[in-house]
């Protein structure tokens, strides 16, 4: 690991507030424990440590929660609703109306990060992020709990977030607009956003409408090191050997990380130009050490002529969007808002 | 289910929190400010950390980190050894993992060393690159929370019909909790239309017939109870057994309180288990096995087990203890078995238990806290007598189990939806079994259940379940401190499910208690106490 140990943890002490340092801190700390050398996961420590909220169909702070499970896969999506102004509906789930016949209330399909491998989309810190979303963004959220790896590699959660675009997409109940149409938006942070982009090629192949993809510090690599990951490996919170780890255990067995997974514009790369892919607005934290990678995404982009929007918040460390105690926070809400919301 | 406020926002710590759970004052003022003082943006990710000690528990994340780092053997087995326990306290989560280090970690971390420099410096490094935003609202006020949030969960369901069915149950309870009794029996009325076009073999089909029946019920034969409670104890014996085997929930909470009464027991050579509800004694052949096993050979075992009086001369009891007694002596484990018969769990006194003052005391609970929960005005309320008298006997430890569910509001509309959202979900669960006579036998074992919440009221109503946020304020507050559930139980409980259930059951770890559920939806919750010692317990500790 680059740099000592003493330096790297006061580098990344010095750039986020205390209680983020102790979040953040306690997950890597926690992370360590659960990865193992051989490159096995302890799912019962895991499992045990990540700390879960139910959903709850009464508002709290102005939005509701429930979740669904489809029973043929048993996959879980978590829906979050801003709550009726009229308070006699808290409480009722109304399945059988749109979200709005006038307006239009955009659906975002949020994937959770956690590098493939950690958390769900009844998490704590990611329930409370999609309730902050619904709020701050005056969207629908739908939370995606895929299936992780070691357990599960690589196509699964591509497979799973594609299901779960096509379930929104057919639910009349997140219909709005003059125009009955889900209006669905990807996004994700970390290997969420991985999934996200991924998922809306697949939408774009299969002509299925995407308005945009929202993609927080996205979890891409390749086989060479890039410069900042040299110059940043172990000073904020990640390192190097970690983000190994977690593509060995996503990626099929024997692969390496130029595998298109995990490098979309690398060698085994391939064009999107041509392809109706929604536009992209992409978030580079500028203390993570795979932002070349991130950066050279949205160059990949470009090159497609598709659509992009970097927002590169320099001062930013990964994970910052987790508490709304910083400057990086409000910004992103404030872009993500626009994003969704074009027209106000 | 434990309130979203206090569970998320402000962490669910025990002592005093919610105003409107308990009759009693709060029962240290200190308790009360600390609580205050939790850093609300990190009980929103799950995690109880003082605010005022943010900024210890990182130095110690920071040692921890530094240990890890130096010794990578000690690594592997803090990650695979160690029991972990309640990790939403962060503090003591962080500093039991500095405990297991061989050596103490002698990094100082007030003092850095400046690279450039060679300067040690004070390392004063929380500060952010930009201003900070302005710390209000930041540290929340547990009484305004709770007053205003009440949780309940549910999971969608889409089949038209099933969507208008539970509308119009809504409705339904709504002109009961009204008294608008025919606007009631027509909305009863409709229901029973609907209910031909809809399947009623799974799904919300099935448990919307079982809430119209109980809504009948309570409507039409009044709130005493009737039939639903007359079933008699030999009924009530087998339909436990039928549910015991349908649904991995009984198992779980035996096989939880088991693991923890176990580890109570360790070191102890007289023990003396006392069991709340005895049915066909199911939970102890694995107790029994697991003390034969023990290193440094077995105790004497007394078990003391109490269940209602059997009206037609049997010694039903008795019967189960001498089954019980011929398994112990088959593993050599000295045993003896008394029976406690009454109708009513505050029935029983103390003195019947015949409790040593040198022998450990378990007291074993499966989901008979609640029941006495109902209270009569005229005297002290059923379950602050029975919590005293356990409390009298000062247990090695009491272990707990109850439905994970909020059914003892006073509103009845509130209580119906909740109910309606737990027994879909545990109907859903029980889909998964497809072994007959078990599963048939489980759906009426829970369909009394259901009648008793819904069309049930004052002593009649028994089914008084209530979240693990309120069993963790009122045992705190009748002087219980909690036990709790690590690590090694949730991993032996998971590799349970694994065996002997389908999948989509999920345990959950929450703040040293253990949750079994369905999918994301947490059913029954298992916890484990002991005895806050004060001077005047009746026997020695």
């Amino acid at each position: 690991m680059a740099g000592s140990n003493e330096v790297n943890l006061n580098e990344s002490k010095r750039v986020v507030p205390l209680n983020t340092w102790v979040l953040i801190s306690n997950f890597k700390l926690a992370y360590n424990l659960q990865r193992r050398p051989d490159g096995t996961f302890n799912r019962d420590l895991s499992e045990f440590l990540d700390r879960r909220v139910p959903a709850n169909i009464n508002p709290v702070d102005g939005v509701f929660s429930f979740d669904h499970v489809d029973g043929a896969t048993g996959l879980l999506n978590r829906v979050y609703q801003p709550s009726s102004l009229n308070e006699a509906q808290w409480g009722m789930v109304d399945l059988e109306k749109p979200l709005s016949t006038t307006e239009i209330i955009p659906v975002i399909v949020f994937f959770h990060g956690g590098s493939f491998t950690h958390s769900s989309a009844n998490s704590a810190i990611y329930d409370t992020f999609c309730r902050r979303l619904v709020s701050l963004c005056k969207a629908v959220v739908v939370s995606v709990n895929y299936r992780r790896s070691p357990e599960h590699r690589y196509p699964c959660a591509y497979d799973d977030g594609w299901a779960a675009l096509k379930w929104v997409k057919s639910r009349t109940w997140l219909q709005s607009g003059k125009d009955s149409n889900v209006h669905v938006y990807l996004a994700g942070d970390s290997s969420g956003g991985n999934i996200a982009h991924h998922v809306a090629v697949r939408a774009a192949e299969a002509d299925v409408e995407v308005l945009g993809n929202i993609l927080l510090h996205p979890m891409f690599g390749g086989q060479k090191r890039t410069e900042s990951e040299k110059r940043l490996d172990g000073k904020y919170f990640v390192t190097l050997h970690d983000r190994d780890w977690y593509w060995r255990a996503y990626l099929p067995e024997g692969e390496d990380r130029d595998h298109p997974a995990c490098n979309p514009f690398g060698p085994r790369g391939r064009s999107l130009e041509g392809l109706k892919f929604p536009k992209s607005l992409v978030v580079v934290a500028g203390l993570d050490l795979i932002q070349d990678w991130q950066l050279a995404y949205v160059e990949g982009l470009k090159k497609s002529g598709q659509e992009v929007k970097l927002l590169f918040l320099e001062k930013a460390t990964i994970g910052f969007y987790f508490l709304p105690n910083n400057n990086h926070f409000y910004c992103l809400m404030e872009e993500i808002k626009n994003f969704v919301n074009p027209n106000c | 289910m434990v309130l979203y406020d206090s569970a998320t926002l402000g962490g669910s710590c025990s002592g005093s929190s919610s105003s409107s759970s308990s009759s009693k004052p709060p029962p240290l003022q200190q308790r009360q400010q600390t609580q205050q003082d939790i850093d609300g943006l990190l009980a929103g990710a799950g995690y109880r950390v003082r605010s005022s000690e943010l900024r210890k528990v990182a130095q110690r994340l920071e040692r921890l980190e530094t240990a890890m780092v130096n010794s990578p053997a000690d690594l592997s087995q803090l990650a695979s050894d160690t029991i972990h326990y309640n990790p939403s306290d962060l503090a003591s989560w962080v500093d039991s993992l500095l405990s297991e280090f061989t050596q103490p970690p002698t990094c100082p971390s007030e003092f850095i060393m400046d690279p450039e420099t060679n300067q040690t410096v004070v390392s004063d490094a929380w500060t952010t690159a930009e201003p900070h935003m302005p710390q209000v609202h930041q540290n929340i006020s547990y009484e305004q929370q709770s007053l205003n949030n009440q949780l309940t969960v549910v999971t969608a369901m889409e089949e038209d019909s099933g969507i208008r069915l539970v509308h119009m149950l809504m409705t339904c309870a709504e002109c009961v909790q009204r008294g608008d009794f025919s606007l009631a029996t027509s909305c009863l009325e409709d229901m029973q239309g609907l209910l031909t076009r809809v399947n009623t073999v799974c799904g919300i089909g099935k448990v919307a017939g079982h809430f119209i029946d109980a809504l009948s019920r309570r409507i039409f034969q009044g709130i005493g109870g009737g039939t639903i409670n007359g079933g008699s104890a030999y009924e009530n014996e087998i339909l436990y057994h039928h549910f015991y085997e349908a649904c991995p929930y009984l198992k779980f909470a035996h096989f939880t309180a088991n693991q923890a009464i176990l580890e109570a027991f360790d070191g102890h050579d007289c023990v003396h288990v006392v069991d709340f509800n005895l049915m066909h004694g199911l939970q102890w052949p694995a107790l029994i096995q697991a003390l034969a096993l023990r290193p440094g050979g077995p105790p004497l075992l007394r078990l003391t087990g109490i269940g209602p009086p059997s009206p037609d001369g049997r010694d039903s009891l008795r019967e189960i203890g001498l089954r019980l007694a011929e398994l112990a002596r088959s593993v050599n484990v000295r045993f003896a078995f008394r029976g406690v018969a009454a109708s009513r769990l505050e029935d029983v006194k103390p003195w019947m238990l015949q409790v040593n003052p040198k022998e450990s005391v378990a007291v074993n609970s499966i989901m008979q806290l609640h029941r006495l929960l109902g209270s009569d005005l005229n005297r002290n309320s059923p379950i602050e007598t029975v919590l005293s008298w356990i409390r009298s006997l000062n247990p090695k430890i009491m272990t707990v189990v109850e439905q994970e569910a909020n059914h003892n509001q006073p509103g009845f509309l509130d209580r119906f939806t909740e109910a309606l959202h737990y027994y879909s979900t545990m109907f859903d669960s029980l889909e998964a079994c497809t072994v007959q006579p078990h599963k048939a036998l489980a759906e009426i074992y829970i369909q009394r259940e259901i009648a008793n919440v819904v069309s049930c009221e004052g002593s009649a109503r028994v089914e008084r379940h209530e979240p693990l946020s309120k069993w963790r304020t009122r045992l705190s507050g009748a002087g219980f401190r909690p036990l709790h559930l690590g690590s090694n139980a949730y991993k032996q409980a998971s590799m349970l499910l694994t065996l002997f259930s389908a999948e989509g059951y999920s345990v959950e770890e929450n703040d040293g208690c253990l949750t079994l559920g369905w999918h994301s939806r947490p059913l029954i919750a298992a916890s484990a106490w002991q005895a806050v010692s004060d001077g005047t317990a009746d026997f020695p500790a």
